[in-house]
């Protein structure tokens, strides 16, 4: 059983709320944008739609998507999915050492002190708090359904 | 036709005055023909390292304002035949110059010398750009502390920003016994996180603080370790295969420090 990392939540902290203005159209939210390279500190992505890191998020970058993000590496940057407010968006990497996830208007600092496994996750809001599973355990909910 | 090479890092302080000091240093008993520039203007430190603060007549800015030719202005190290000094202004400020300045100033020096390391002030303004303006290459110098990974990450991306892609990596002042006893970043995880090449490791060595206040570069000391880690890089960036150098302090004072659990 893959055991269920959970972030130190604070759902106190709000970003603001966009309303349905923010949400776009099906198939525009599906854009995806492509990185090819590490992301480094300074770095800062905006993209209303996906995005898809072939290699490392530093610590000091920023990414943030309306669509979901994937970093094919190491995430220990600033990602921020569902930047427009669509809370259903996931923060996915091989792993997660980032010390705060944003998704919608959720916010979640890590846990101090405690090592992240060394294993592909993904983060989701859940009951108003995001929470961090094994990519494993995500899947076979997602197959489960 | 020679190749100009900047030693940035970012984060002031991690040693990369020290650093152009040495490696030109080695790379002049090489046989290499040297000049180091001095690009920390208004904040002149390379002179006083290498001992050569008192022949100062002309400097950078005199050079590209036309006040003086690069020729005169350069200083011949004392000791080494092969090195030359171009030092920073200490009146003036970083706006003094421009990056159009440096990349001719570099270019001209290229013509006299086969290798050209430029001193980088700290900071990403616009001391930097003009220090990476005439560079073929860059050298990232880091320690083993978070909030100096942090600023090389960056000064990395900007590099490549300025079209100097792959780096190459110094990690300075690493202290073997900390690492051993996890208290300091090790190499790898230094590594991890910035992902470009590794040019050398200098270990902490008092031996440089002692050669910086007296103008004398450690890479001629062949007591000194972080002296020898500095051949080694140089041998490096001249093309030889140099492993690295056993970190760990031999002798038989350390291994008994050790066997009774006293390792410093």
């Amino acid at each position: 059983m893959p055991r269920q990392r959970r972030q130190a939540a604070a759902p106190a902290v709000r970003a603001p709320d966009l309303g349905i203005e923010g949400v776009m159209a099906a198939s525009e939210r599906e854009r995806t944008l492509l990185v090819r390279r590490h992301l480094r500190s300074g770095h800062k992505i905006r993209y209303p739609g996906n995005v898809v890191v072939l290699g490392d998020v530093n610590p000091g970058a920023e990414i943030e998507a309306e669509g979901d993000i994937v970093v094919m590496g190491t995430l220990r940057g600033l990602a921020h999915a569902g930047s427009e407010g669509d809370a259903e968006r996931v923060i996915a990497a091989f792993r997660i050492v980032a010390t705060q996830l944003r998704i919608a208007q959720y916010i979640a600092r890590a846990p101090e002190g405690e090592l992240p496994p060394a294993v592909p996750e993904v983060a989701q809001v859940r009951n108003g708090q995001v929470l961090i599973d094994s990519y494993a355990k995500y899947v076979a909910e997602r197959t489960g359904d | 036709m020679g190749e100009a090479i900047v030693i940035t890092s970012g984060k002031g302080g991690v040693g990369k005055t020290t650093t152009t000091a040495n490696l030109g240093a080695a790379l002049a008993t090489m046989g290499q023909r040297v000049a180091l520039v001095d690009a920390d203007i208004g904040l002149r430190n390379l002179d006083v390292v290498l001992g050569l603060e008192n022949r100062i007549v002309y400097d950078l800015v005199d050079v590209v304002e036309g006040f003086a030719k690069l020729k005169t202005s350069l200083i011949k190290d004392k000791r080494f035949e092969n090195l030359y000094l171009l030092p920073a202004a200490q009146t003036k400020d970083k706006n003094a110059v421009s990056p159009d300045q440096m990349r001719q100033l570099v270019s001209d020096l290229k013509q006299e010398f086969d290798l050209i390391l430029i001193d980088c002030p700290a900071g990403i303004e616009q001391g930097f750009r003009n220090a990476v303006a005439g560079a073929d290459k860059a050298m990232v110098i880091c320690t083993p502390e978070v909030s100096s990974v942090r600023d090389a990450d960056r000064i990395v991306g900007l590099l490549e920003a300025h079209e100097l892609r792959q780096p190459l990596l110094v990690i300075n002042r690493i202290r073997p016994a900390m690492v051993r006893r996890g208290d300091m970043m090790d190499i790898d995880d230094i590594i991890e996180i910035l992902a470009i090449e590794l040019l050398g490791v200098v270990p902490d060595d008092d031996a440089i603080v002692v050669s910086t206040n007296r103008g004398e570069p450690a890479s001629i000391n062949q007591n000194s370790r972080a002296g020898e880690a500095y051949r080694n890089i140089a041998r490096r960036l001249l093309g030889e295969q140099v492993p690295l150098m056993n970190l760990e302090e031999a002798g038989l004072l350390n291994r008994l420090r050790r066997m009774i659990g006293r390792s410093r």
